[in-house]
């Protein structure tokens, strides 16, 4: 008798599927909605479920980690800015999907642009591409090692704004600093890299 | 760069309490009420057109009338849950102004059809549109910045259904105060520039619904 209730018992669950399927979106929505009550505890839990959600939905669209880690913590600044508009009454996930949509959406939109705009026409350059190939006195690993070099902050400020191809607007709100300090970080990291390649060349 | 950890946590550190944003209905029918009061207004300012009487004895203005308000009645709606990222998960309401515009659409055919001979043209023109336009300026105000303290993912299709709704206002109220029963005209200087505005409220929507 005591086996038969224990074999019940353990079969339960594995029975009544959609209890399992909807016990972890209850969860999230029971929590969203401590969480607009002003539950940090629970808010907390809240992104980092998001966060379990949406990285593999962004890794298979996306092709580097840390552009990966960049959208995705674009997607929870943006929850945390319109988290007033969800409904505890609603499914919390087509709510997070559709903020996480629309902000990869925007991300691609702002990387295919920045490509297109970086894009130089071979027939104006061909003419001077033989000369700047063989006569730049600066090779790129140069330039990179320099870059670490410098201060922690202006090189993370070079980085972002050279080779991840960030506006200085995104690397301000991406590092919390001002828009006009991160230009004047820059300005001033080219002009020390300036003089350290000067110096080397 | 930021750890995600470090930001979900200075996240979480200020989250404050938050007062729900209005139900999308709830909304549109704040924006719809607006519209009456508004309208209503308008009217007392600018008069009723003399022949309203008889004018409404005509199924075909009733008709026109109907629909222009069932277009105010489901942009507004459709903006309104267009201003929330998941459109409230009633998606299908917001695909319902394309069924008043086609039957508006249809209803002016029609009416082209049955006006013959045609009346002919008023003395003015363009005048009607600025008059529509100068109507419309008040309520796009007000729902774009309701509109801008939500959360859209579709801000050029909620700036153009939003501008829509604000204009068919605009043209409801001047087909009740104008005494204009020349179609060629109504189709020309009040009904054609919606597709305009629709165009200008995609702009709007890109520039002012950015969050």
């Amino acid at each position: 008798m005591v086996a038969i209730r224990l074999v019940l018992s353990q079969a339960k669950p594995d029975v009544d599927y959609p209890t399992e399927v909807s016990k972890p979106l209850l969860h999230l929505e029971a929590l969203m909605s401590q969480a607009l009550a002003g539950d940090k505890h629970a808010y907390t839990e809240v992104l980092r479920e998001t966060s379990r959600f949406i990285r593999p939905f962004l890794s298979k669209r996306l092709g580097h980690a840390a552009e990966v880690e960049d959208v995705l913590q674009e997607i929870l600044l943006s929850i945390h800015k319109a988290r007033h508009t969800y409904d505890a009454q609603r499914p919390y996930q087509p709510w997070a999907f559709a903020i996480a949509k629309f902000r990869l959406l925007d991300h691609l939109r702002a990387h295919y642009a920045n490509h297109l705009r970086h894009t130089v026409e071979l027939s104006e350059v061909e003419n001077t591409l033989v000369e700047a190939v063989t006569e730049s006195s600066f090779s790129y690993e140069s330039i990179r090692a320099e870059i670490h070099l410098l201060p922690e902050k202006q090189a993370t400020i070079l980085q972002m704004m050279h080779q991840d191809g960030y506006t200085a607007k995104e690397v301000a709100q991406k590092i919390g600093m001002k828009e006009s300090a991160v230009k004047v970080a820059a300005h001033r990291a080219y002009k020390i890299l300036r003089k350290r390649l000067d110096e080397n060349a | 760069m930021l750890d995600t950890e470090k930001l979900i946590a200075s996240m979480a550190r200020d989250a404050s309490p938050v007062t729900p944003a209005p139900h999308p209905f709830m909304l549109g029918a704040k924006w719809l009420a607006a519209a009456i009061i508004y309208i209503a207004l308008v009217l007392v300012f600018m008069g009723l057109r003399p022949d309203i009487v008889f004018k409404l004895r005509s199924p075909i203005f009733i008709a026109e009338l109907v629909l222009l308000a069932s277009i105010i009645i489901s942009t507004a709606l459709s903006a309104a849950l267009l201003s929330f990222p998941d459109l409230h998960q009633k998606r299908w309401v917001v695909y319902t102004p394309i069924v008043a515009v086609v039957f508006f659409i249809l209803l002016i055919f029609l009416s082209w059809w049955a006006d013959f001979p045609p009346v002919p043209l008023p003395r003015h023109n363009v005048q009607c549109l600025l008059s529509i336009a100068c109507l419309t300026l008040l309520p796009t105000a007000w729902m774009f910045y309701t509109m801008r303290g939500l959360a859209s993912t579709h801000p050029y299709w909620t700036g153009s259904i939003a501008l829509l709704s604000a204009f068919s206002i605009g043209a409801l109220s001047l087909r009740l105060s104008e005494q204009t029963n020349s179609l060629i005209h109504v189709i020309q200087w009040h009904y054609l520039p919606m597709l305009a505005v629709g165009l200008i409220g995609l702009l709007l929507g890109k520039i002012l619904l950015r969050w």
